[in-house]
């Protein structure tokens, strides 16, 4: 029992930490109908520019800042101008570019900060409990209470805001939304600010977690998160939030006891196919 | 001003010392190492210690009166691209022999080569026994893995004292031929200590708390956790975190300064079997340890440590036969060689396969350096 409850604490800080990777994808898609692989290059900078900040001034409050801030401009730069003048194109061509801009910016962390894993140095300021012979390290702690006042302030955003409002107006009909009087590429601007300032914490907390910082520590969740936003129901915010949490206590239970050498970013791909078959709106997709 | 002319007198006795030296025939030997790409740090660790070597030896007035001239190319850690400087090193360099300072993939591929055109090759570090199998020319400084495998079993065995033992090993090859030679130690002289858990883990694993779990429970005394500085730097962390007591032991991919910066506190106590004793006292250790430090500022590791010495066997080689244009007398003065004195230990020799025999080292953590723990010396073990 002791195992089982170690094992589902691990699963869901893991599932907690690709909602966050995934929100902004899902944000994106929600009202663009656009795969923003790039998203992964953006937590990647996150990363990057988190750790940069926080070897300068030792402040894990200004690295996180710092890096909202800066991943928010990316975000804000990316939409700008690759994808707003893609967007009269197929779906396809906005893809290709945005592929092209998650190896570019790769690459460009590459070349900036060299090839070595840098490690992140930072302790979080969260306690450490133990119950019952149960662990909880502070690592822990910091990743279920981060995510989850992200979460909660997201909600907040969507649901109890007119910014909110005239989001799910823009993600709804564009051309409605804009006749309303809704400024709607300043809201999609926003949404992709929000979706990589959300970003940023994922890699700040990614790298503190594993304590690593490389240029590619986007490529498996660039391909991972399409994966949920597919399984969670495209374009679905709380649907890519649920798949989520449910591929780390998946993945984690499978590696757990399973007891197989199994890669553990198939079973996304696999979860990925069974909703494809027997659900193809995805577990909490209404549009299909 | 004075200081000036001082300056510009001494640029131009270095410039027309090395117009000299360049004019002089030079002794070329090659290497590849990936420089770029993922694996850049053991690429660089391996050139950084073979410029030593090279800077000790030329300094010494060379070999044979003349200056050796290393000739590096990046094969980044990459099969096709190691082929094709592999031809380049042999038909435009015209090297007299080669120093393998890249990983396994590149090396297999280039073997054959070397093997085929008649040219000495010493593999410093690439781990596959296809290596030295592609003949007689092709040998190996590194250990395999089943030898090494069999070291981590004594260490656990008789230096840490296990009674019960978990294997947590990293899905590659070297992870599996470890895993192997842990066995086969068990199996002859280990019958009282118990594997209680035994487990592969994907190469591209980042998360290691699912098997740590299971392993808690296990409570083992120790556990042999194989992998590279960035898998079991995490692992280290995540097992502390966990709460687990139990004594963990790595192997040579730990072995990078990497490790304690990944693993933090956690590295703390964490032993390996490796290649490279730190507080060995003979001075060919401590004199590269002083160099290392100075010029690069950071600690060296067992890559460099074994590339410094892949090259420095052929040195020898060549001194002893007094030739640097005879291959085939250089191989077999390198497949004669017998207690050298290595930075990676007393070279006890070369098997008929071209593999080589010598301790293996067993280091512990402390303070975040890899620190002398013991020895792997008896020859049942270390013979591969």
């Amino acid at each position: 029992m002791q195992l089982f409850l170690e094992q589902m604490l691990n699963g869901i800080a893991i599932g907690a930490i690709y909602a966050m990777i995934t929100l902004g994808l899902a944000l994106v898609y929600g009202i663009l109908r656009i795969l923003h692989v790039a998203h992964a290059a953006v937590y990647t900078v996150g990363a990057y520019i988190g750790l940069a900040i926080f070897s300068a001034t030792h402040s894990i409050l200004l690295s996180a800042a710092g890096a909202m801030v800066f991943c928010a401009g990316l975000g804000f730069l990316i939409e700008r101008f690759v994808y707003f003048p893609l967007l009269k194109y197929p779906p396809y061509v906005p893809l290709i570019g945005s592929i092209a801009c998650l190896l570019a910016i790769e690459e460009l962390c590459r070349l900036a900060a060299g090839p070595y894993i840098l490690s992140f140095p930072a302790q979080l300021p969260f306690p450490s409990f133990t119950v019952g012979g149960i662990v909880i390290s502070s690592t822990l702690t910091a990743v279920y209470c981060i995510s989850a006042g992200v979460l909660a302030l997201l909600w907040f955003i969507t649901t109890r805001t007119e910014l909110g409002l005239a989001m799910r107006a823009t993600s709804q009909d564009m051309a409605i939304a804009s006749s309303m009087g809704i400024n709607s590429h300043r809201i999609i601007s926003l949404t992709f600010m929000i979706g990589s300032a959300v970003a940023a914490i994922a890699g700040i907390l990614v790298g503190i977690y594993y304590n690593q910082v490389y240029p590619s520590m986007g490529a498996v969740p660039a391909y991972k998160t399409l994966a949920l936003i597919v399984v969670g129901g495209l374009g679905s915010v709380p649907g890519a939030v649920l798949a989520s949490i449910l591929l780390g206590v998946g993945e984690t239970l499978l590696i757990g006891y399973a007891g197989i050498p199994l890669p553990r970013d198939a079973l996304a791909f696999i979860a990925m196919i069974a909703v494809l078959l027997w659900r193809p709106q995805g577990l909490l997709g209404g549009r299909g | 001003m004075r200081g000036f002319r001082v300056f510009a007198a001494v640029l131009v006795i270095l410039c027309l010392s090395i117009g000299v030296a360049s004019a002089a025939e030079t002794i070329k030997i090659g290497m590849l190492a990936p420089l770029t790409g993922f694996a850049a740090a053991d690429g660089a660790s391996a050139l950084n210690s073979v410029k030593i070597a090279v800077d000790q030896v030329n300094g010494q007035g060379g070999v044979l009166g003349k200056k050796i001239q290393l000739i590096v190319y990046d094969d980044r850690a990459d099969a096709k691209e190691a082929v094709a400087l592999a031809y380049k090193l042999i038909e435009q360099d015209k090297i007299a022999a080669f120093v393998a300072g890249s990983y396994s993939l590149p090396t297999r591929a280039v073997a054959p080569i070397f093997q085929e055109e008649k040219i000495p090759l010493v593999a410093a570090y690439a781990i596959h026994p296809d290596v030295t199998k592609a003949g007689e020319y092709c040998f190996r400084n590194g250990f395999l893995g089943t030898v090494e495998g069999k070291a981590a079993a004594y260490t656990a065995h008789k230096l840490l004292n296990a009674k019960t033992v978990a294997l947590l090993t990293s899905d590659n090859d070297f992870g599996r031929t470890l895993v192997e030679g842990f066995k086969m130690y068990q199996a002859k002289y280990g019958k009282d200590m118990k594997i209680v858990y035994e487990q592969a883990y994907p190469f591209s694993e980042k998360d290691f708390k699912p098997y740590l779990s299971k392993i808690k429970e296990a409570n083992p005394d120790v556990i042999f956790a194989s992998g590279y500085y960035f898998q079991t730097g995490p692992l280290l962390k995540q097992a502390r975190e966990l709460g687990i007591k139990s004594k963990i032991l790595g192997e040579e991919g730990a072995d990078s300064p990497k490790l304690a910066e990944i693993a933090g506190e956690a590295a703390e106590g964490f032993y390996i079997v490796t290649n490279f004793d730190r507080d060995d006292p003979r001075p060919v250790v401590q004199n590269f340890l002083k160099e290392y430090r100075k010029r690069y500022k950071i600690e060296p590791d067992m890559v460099g440590a074994s590339a410094y010495d892949a090259f420095m066997i052929i040195v020898d080689a060549m001194r002893k036969t007094k030739t640097y244009s005879n291959p085939t007398a250089i191989r077999m003065a390198i497949s004669k060689t017998t207690n050298f004195d290595g930075l990676t230990g007393i070279i006890k020799g070369f098997t008929h396969i071209g593999e080589v025999v010598k301790p293996v080292q067993v280091q512990v953590v402390k303070n975040g350096l890899f620190r002398r723990f013991g020895v792997v010396d008896d020859p049942e073990l270390i013979r591969p």
